[in-house]
């Protein structure tokens, strides 16, 4: 303790540090009995600093490039010492992230934390979880192997059905109209420099806003005394407790690398025939599954324009919440957004477990 | 079918001699034929005893015209049909009428086959289509003079076909037109071979020209359909090879079918449809077909196994098996039941060929060799399915050793090498081909040990980094509920 004190000391004299010391004291945390969905806005930032740690020291030895990319992998799980488990841990807390993200979103949607004054915090939450996927979706393609060779012929296909700029999106997504070493190139660009730079503002900016106007409080405490509402310290209760679920993640992510190391699979290539069956990962799969049950024909357009098009327009109005929740402005209950949300919940959950079969 | 041309002729002969008296009667009224024989004509003095004649076929049957009248130019007139001497390419439409697939008087009469469609089929058929110079009937059975061909005079009788076939196929000029790629040298080979030879004695079984090729459906070799096609070879051979009646006389084995259908190379040939495996004629040669002797037989199984045979006419094998007049590789391997080799012919074993002369003791010099060379192909056999084994557990495991097991693959070449090497009949070559392939089943092993080592360690680091993290865990909750605990108070 003295020596902190010594330290903060030695930095008082250069510094003024007291203004952060009173807001780490001052920092209060609603407790309540739902308070434990706000840790996974935490365990998302700690996926995504592993995420950094472990694509930083894969980076040191991955080689972009049809001939390269593939065999610089298999060299980093075989030869690199301990190459095997950091990119097992890369890609399982890729998949962690997704999930933790997305239960943050739904955690934040049902207890109406996007509501006034927070909406830019969720719009720009919003954009995180695009961000992740884009994330997901181009880091996929990295080890040239079979699978994500093909599934990112047929995601990016996907993009190319969107009317009017599909095609030319879908060329400037595959650096080309087929996917080929120069999408390879283009995606690691994208997944190693353009993602993390954008990714860091905008998380950046998302905290700034949560550390200014605090973390948001329950709907039911609305109508209690101030004296009523349990608060714990930020400093150090709540980041201890972040902390501990950090250290539990972590032990989950070894305990997943070890018993289920990341395959790698064989070599793409370009001119054999997609594998039977073929599937985008799991975060895309309700997309996916969604577009194989729509009519080849709907409403005179084909029916996976329709498809793409909807869950364009259906991520636009989830994004948009704050402007439609007609009772945002009042702050008071509105029991539609809950069954919009159990619907889009139970929708994912169902067509994810149909296409995974 | 060939055969049943064969039985089915006397019964046509007898047939047309019954009828000779009618028939003969038939061509006095011929005006053609009397005419031309009064004034001396070669082709009505042959005309007389050929086959036709007898069986009342007229000059106009074939020439056109009308045969009943006196005057040479009504006879004669094109207006009557007359056609004089057909075109080559026509010949075939001349004889077709009675030999072809219409129904006539005379082919109901003497049961006539219909050789036209096989005519046209064939390779000569084609060739005739082509070019007029091309073969047709007359080409092989004469004009004028054609007698049976159970008749020793025909040119297709077994004893001169072959000349017969020799008159084309050994004119390199003629051959030229057609198929300039095509050897011209088969007769003479076939004088050389045991069939030759024993045709040329007067013998109409042995085989001949048609026997293997077939007589009107000639098709060409590169033919599947060809019974000289290389799987059908050894059918073709075996329709007279492995008939104990027909072959009696001979005093040789018919079991040579039985034996080959049995062995490496004819399931190679017949069941895998592998047409660089051998067929008869790869050993025994085709037009100059011979059994190989005893001195020949290496020479012969090395035109295609030639390292072995290589090895083979540098050991001590080779003087060894001359003195003994031992037939080189049949010694080992057979002959025509050629059996897929395995290590365990190198040895001492119940199914070693190697105990057959030698013995398994000191007296015998030769028995340290054999045992050196069959310990070490079992090394390298054993020590292959050994690290394939353990790289297989360790795919098992999840390690990725794909490395290893690529890098194994190229044991099956040493393994070859090894086993060729088995063909010098000495320590050294072996081991030195076998060397390569031990050390990659070494390191194929040390690679799969490591990769299993490597997964019960990667197991026992999760199990202590599991305990540290939980440790913290359970030390961290405690801190938290210390901390809170205060703040309560």
């Amino acid at each position: 303790m003295n020596n902190e004190s010594k330290l903060m000391r030695w930095f008082n004299k250069r510094y003024d540090l007291s203004p952060f010391e009173h807001f780490a004291k001052e920092k209060k945390v609603p407790d309540f009995k739902g308070s434990f969905w706000y840790y996974f806005g935490g365990v998302s930032l700690f996926l995504f600093i592993v995420q950094v740690v472990t694509g930083i020291l894969l980076l040191m030895y991955y080689q972009p490039g049809a001939q390269t990319a593939y065999e610089s992998v298999r060299f980093i799980v075989t030869k690199v010492e301990f190459g095997w488990l950091i990119r097992s841990i890369h890609s399982w807390s890729a998949n962690l992230m997704i999930l933790s993200v997305f239960i943050h979103m739904f955690s934040v949607y049902f207890t109406k934390a996007f509501r006034t004054p927070r909406e830019l915090t969720w719009y720009s939450g919003f954009l995180l979880m695009s961000l992740t996927l884009v994330f997901g979706f181009s880091g996929y393609l990295l080890p040239w192997n079979t699978l994500s060779y093909f599934a990112t012929k047929v995601g990016t296909e996907i993009v190319g059905v969107v009317p009017v700029v599909g095609i030319p999106l879908m060329e400037i997504l595959r650096n080309g109209s087929d996917v080929t070493t120069a999408t390879l190139t283009r995606f690691f660009g994208l997944h190693v420099a353009v993602l993390p730079a954008v990714f860091t503002v905008v998380l950046g900016i998302h905290l700034l806003f949560i550390q200014v106007q605090g973390i948001s409080e329950p709907e039911s405490w609305k109508d209690i005394p101030e004296s009523k509402k349990n608060h714990i310290p930020f400093f150090p209760n709540f980041v201890l407790r972040d902390v501990l679920l950090w250290l539990i993640v972590l032990n989950v992510l070894a305990i997943l690398a070890v018993y289920f190391p990341w395959e790698l699979g064989h070599k793409a290539d370009p001119f054999a025939s997609a594998p039977a069956g073929i599937k985008p990962e799991w975060y895309f799969l309700f997309m996916f599954e969604s577009l194989k049950f729509l009519p080849s024909k709907f409403l005179g357009l084909d029916g996976e324009v329709v498809g793409v098009m909807f869950f364009g327009l259906a991520g636009l109005l989830w994004f948009l919440i704050p402007l439609w929740d007609s009772r945002t402005p009042k702050g008071s209950r509105n029991k539609i957004i809950n069954y919009v949300g159990i619907a889009v919940v139970l929708y994912i959950i169902i067509l994810t477990t149909i296409g995974a079969r | 079918m060939d055969q049943k041309i064969l039985f089915g002729l006397p019964l046509l002969f007898i047939l047309a001699f019954a009828s000779g008296t009618q028939a003969q009667k038939s061509q006095t009224v011929d005006k053609c034929y009397s005419c031309h024989r009064d004034i001396g004509s070669d082709e009505a003095q042959a005309y007389k005893n050929d086959i036709h004649f007898k069986a009342g076929v007229t000059c106009a049957d074939c020439h056109g015209g009308d045969p009943t009248v006196e005057d040479q130019d009504a006879a004669m007139s094109p207006a009557k049909g007359y056609i004089g001497v057909p075109k080559a390419s026509a010949i075939p439409q001349v004889c077709g009428k009675c030999h072809g697939p219409s129904k006539t008087e005379l082919k109901e009469k003497f049961r006539l086959d219909d050789v036209m469609d096989d005519f046209k089929a064939s390779v000569h058929g084609r060739a005739l289509s082509e070019s007029n110079d091309g073969p047709q009937c007359v080409s092989c059975h004469g004009i004028h003079n054609i007698v049976s061909i159970k008749d020793r005079r025909s040119p297709v009788y077994p004893t001169n076909v072959t000349k017969t076939c020799a008159k084309c196929h050994s004119n390199p000029n003629y051959m030229k037109k057609f198929n300039p790629g095509l050897p011209v040298d088969q007769y003479e080979k076939y004088l050389t071979s045991v069939h030759g030879k024993r045709n040329q004695s007067g013998d109409p079984k042995a085989a001949t020209c048609v026997s293997c090729h077939s007589n009107h459906l000639i098709r060409a070799v590169k033919d599947p359909r060809s019974p000289v096609y290389p799987t059908n070879i050894p059918l073709t051979c075996s329709k007279c090879h492995s008939n104990k009646m027909y072959m009696a006389e001979y005093h040789i084995p018919t079991n040579q079918y039985d034996n080959y259908v049995q062995s490496v190379h004819g399931i190679a040939l017949l069941k895998n449809s592998d047409l660089s495996a051998p067929a008869c004629n790869s050993c025994h040669g085709n037009h100059g077909a011979v059994p190989p002797g005893a001195a020949s037989v290496a020479s012969v199984c090395g035109t295609c196994h030639q390292a072995n045979a290589d090895l083979f006419d540098k050991s001590v094998h080779k003087n060894a098996f001359a003195k003994a007049k031992l037939p080189g590789c049949v010694v080992c391997h057979s002959n025509h039941l050629v059996k897929p080799p395995s290590d365990k012919m190198i040895g001492f074993g119940s199914a070693s060929v190697c105990g057959e002369c030698h013995k398994d003791n000191s007296s015998d010099s030769a028995a340290s060799t054999i045992l050196v060379m069959k310990t070490t192909l079992d090394s390298l056999t054993n020590g292959q399915k050994d690290a394939s084994a353990l790289l297989a557990h360790a795919e098992q495991l999840g390690m990725d050793v794909s490395d290893a097991s690529y890098s194994l693959r190229s044991v099956n070449q040493s393994l070859v090498e090894s086993r060729v090497q088995v063909h010098a009949f000495a320590i050294a070559p072996v081991v030195s081909a076998a060397q390569p392939g031990l050390k990659i089943v070494a390191d194929a092993q040390k690679s799969a040990l490591g990769a299993i080592n490597e997964y019960y360690f990667r197991r026992k680091g999760l199990g202590v980094a599991t305990l540290v993290i939980t440790l913290l865990v359970v030390l961290l909750y405690l801190k938290i509920k210390q901390i809170e605990r205060k703040s309560r108070q």
